[in-house]
């Protein structure tokens, strides 16, 4: 009888704490690393509100339920918030009570349409495929992708030559998803404005581990650091 | 003392149905992961069939179509269905190699069709020749259009399953490629090469637009050391330590513009970075440099930074250079120059040339667009005047500044425009209208922030 008793309790005690740490990644990761970029006041609605709500009920100055609708109670909390922390007491999100809250504000004039988003996946590939490389590679790293862009034998796309099936091993192997750092950056962005160390190169390969036969036959270029390139 | 016998076994019977469930559960996951990812296959496949049998149907039907409208209409059809196609094409999981020809051959069926839309608009019906290139077009597509309804029968029957073709590595490719998928296609990349006419059009994919050589790089050939003096001398002999060639490859004239290329160590090496060069090898010309160094503490305007950038283009001998937008990150600015020939801007024939606002030091030059673009052009007379022009605008458009432009077109075409820079609902715009015809041919929206412009 006792054993089944410590039996039953440990497998419950495991299961539970398995369950728990499940839930608990899945909540924290929906309200993590958030951002807003417009300023909220009475009546606006969405999910960067619930961002709002979320953070003053979890600090106490809210109560009521988290469901994206600024109204009165929201509007109460934030002044509540507002003159707590020496803000200018509007019951409005702004910049600066957004900063407080512990969210990114990001003003509108910097939304809408920018390349950063792409020089930004471009230096993601650009980081895990030729990290270790001297800059001028990864520039031309940079540059075969966009090389690719536009040729015909590739997609049309940056973001379709990065994730065209089996093309990049760093795709494949999930480096890509490493943050990068300030010269791949650097390099990306270099590539999209027109630096092309590549000559025109489609295809680069590091003799060392390229598996493939065929990428021999291809006409060699220059040699930059580990890769090859070349059409 | 019966419990201390059943403690150790009875802990491990648990941890024994612990990784059971938890083996079950990952291979559940695993299955179903498996199974969305051949879903996802199978629906792409079926949609890219419907896009090139489109394309197929489409195709005979512009050979036969007498009007102008039905004509453009399909066109513009076969246009998003190649487009389309492709798309699907190069997102299945099928290796580079064995798809390229067809990539290639559906990017280029709906960029030919895209430049037959334009000449139609412009007054050119099809000629016979356009029609023969359409005629050999439809007959491709249909051959791989039974292709892929074969395949699509043995995917009915069961013989083919995605996963089989999963992507990973080329060892797993090479592998895949004995499947079914690969061999249907290899088939018709073998057809396209012996079968396919080569497509002479204007249009950003076509073959001469890509094979295009540079115009700008003048006669002389230049040995290795004398290129090494012109990269030195341009970098300031002062600052290089050391300076080493890259490797060339054995089909090094497969390059846009064949080059040596050099990395310059420089003096300071405590404080600075390599420096990259490259110098053509046909002219002896400074193609681009780049001076990764990192700039810390901005000490000079936009304006400061500009003074530099227009000195250093004098004084390495480019003139008539006009700056014309520029882009402000990492502590540099780069400007965008494009040179100007009696009052016309050629965009075509631009330099970049990026400067650190810490010292005003030139970080950074590109002048690959200029050297393959850039020869003594016999710029033609505009047929209409400036106002003739400002009637093609639309009435309400807030006109700030007018000039003369030559502009790109398809490729390699340079067609002299009036450039109206000026403000709609808020925004702001370039409308370009052709002098000479007094076509309004493109349009351009102006995005300011606070770190340039852009201009798409």
């Amino acid at each position: 009888m006792k054993k089944l008793v410590l039996l039953v309790s440990v497998f419950t005690l495991i299961f539970f704490s398995i369950y728990t740490s499940y839930i608990n990644t899945n909540t924290t990761a929906a309200y993590k690393d958030y951002s807003i970029n417009r300023v909220l006041y009475w009546g606006s609605r969405g999910d960067d509100v619930k961002q709002v709500q979320y953070r003053l009920l979890k600090w106490g100055y809210y109560t009521g339920r988290v469901d994206g609708i600024y109204g009165a109670g929201t509007y109460r909390a934030v002044r509540r918030f507002q003159r707590k922390n020496g803000l200018k007491i509007d019951g409005v999100v702004g910049p600066e009570t957004a900063a407080a809250l512990g969210l990114n504000f990001k003003s509108a004039a910097s939304r809408g349409v920018t390349r950063d988003d792409n020089v930004y996946l471009l230096a993601r590939a650009v980081h895990g495929e030729a990290r270790g490389e001297p800059y001028i590679g990864k520039v031309a790293v940079a540059a075969v992708i966009l090389n690719r862009v536009e040729h015909p034998s590739f997609p049309n796309t940056i973001a379709s030559v990065i994730y065209q099936p089996g093309a990049f091993t760093a795709v494949s192997d999930g480096q890509i998803n490493l943050t990068p750092d300030k010269d791949s950056i650097r390099a990306a962005r270099d590539a999209i404005n027109g630096w092309d160390p590549s000559y025109g190169s489609l295809y680069y390969w590091n003799p060392a581990t390229a598996t493939s036969r065929w990428i021999w036959s291809r006409k060699v270029i220059v040699k930059i650091g580990k890769h090859w390139f070349g059409k | 003392m019966k419990d201390k016998r059943w403690f150790l076994p009875g802990i491990l019977g648990l941890a024994f149905i612990v990784v059971l469930v938890w083996g079950f559960v990952q291979y559940d996951t695993k299955n179903d992961y498996k199974k969305m990812l051949n879903n996802e296959y199978q629906r792409l496949f079926y949609d890219m069939k419907d896009n090139v049998e489109n394309v197929q149907v489409n195709l005979s039907k512009v050979l036969l179509a007498e009007s102008k409208d039905l004509n453009i209409l399909l066109l513009s059809q076969i246009w998003q269905h190649a487009l389309t196609a492709q798309e699907k094409l190069s997102q299945m999981p099928v290796s580079h190699k064995d798809l390229s020809k067809t990539e290639k051959f559906l990017n280029q069926a709906a960029d030919y069709c895209y430049s037959l839309i334009q000449a139609y608009l412009d007054g050119k019906p099809i000629t016979s020749k356009q029609r023969h290139a359409l005629f050999a077009l439809q007959d491709n597509a249909s051959y791989l259009s039974k292709e892929l309804s074969d395949l699509h029968n043995k995917i009915m029957k069961g013989n083919l399953n995605f996963n089989l073709v999963r992507r990973r590595e080329d060892r797993e490719l090479d592998r895949a490629n004995e499947n079914i998928m690969n061999a249907r296609l290899t088939k018709f990349e073998e057809k396209i090469t012996n079968n396919y006419p080569e497509l002479i059009y204007d249009g950003p994919f076509s073959d001469q637009v890509l094979n295009v050589k540079p115009r700008g790089l003048g006669g002389n050939i230049v040995d290795v050391n004398e290129a090494k003096e012109i990269a030195k001398k341009f970098v300031g002999i002062k600052k290089v330590r050391k300076i080493t060639k890259f490797e060339e490859g054995k089909k090094s004239n497969a390059a846009n513009i064949e080059a040596y290329t050099f990395s310059i160590s420089p003096e300071n090496m405590s404080k600075e970075r390599a420096i990259y060069i490259s110098v053509s090898k046909k002219g002896g010309k400074i193609i681009w440099m780049m001076n990764p160094r990192p700039v810390d503490r901005k000490k000079l305007s936009i304006n400061d930074a500009l003074e530099y950038a227009k000195r250093f283009l004098e004084k390495k001998g480019y003139k008539g250079m006009e700056p014309n937008y520029l882009l402000k990150f990492d502590g540099v600015v780069l400007f965008n120059f494009a040179y100007k020939d009696d009052n016309v801007t050629i965009y075509a024939d631009n330099i970049k040339v990026k400067v650190a606002l810490d010292n005003g030091e030139i970080v950074g030059f590109d002048a690959a667009a200029y050297l393959k673009s850039h020869y003594d052009r016999d710029l033609p007379k505009p047929k209409l005047t400036e106002e003739e022009a400002r009637d093609r605008v639309k009435l309400d458009f807030d006109i700030e500044n007018v000039r003369l432009a030559l502009i790109p077109k398809n490729g390699i075409k340079e067609i002299l425009c009036y450039e109206f820079k000026g403000k709609y609902k808020g925004s702001n715009f370039i409308v370009y209208i052709n002098a000479e015809t007094g076509k309004e041919e493109k349009i351009l929206k102006v995005i300011k922030d606070e770190n340039g412009i852009l201009m798409i």
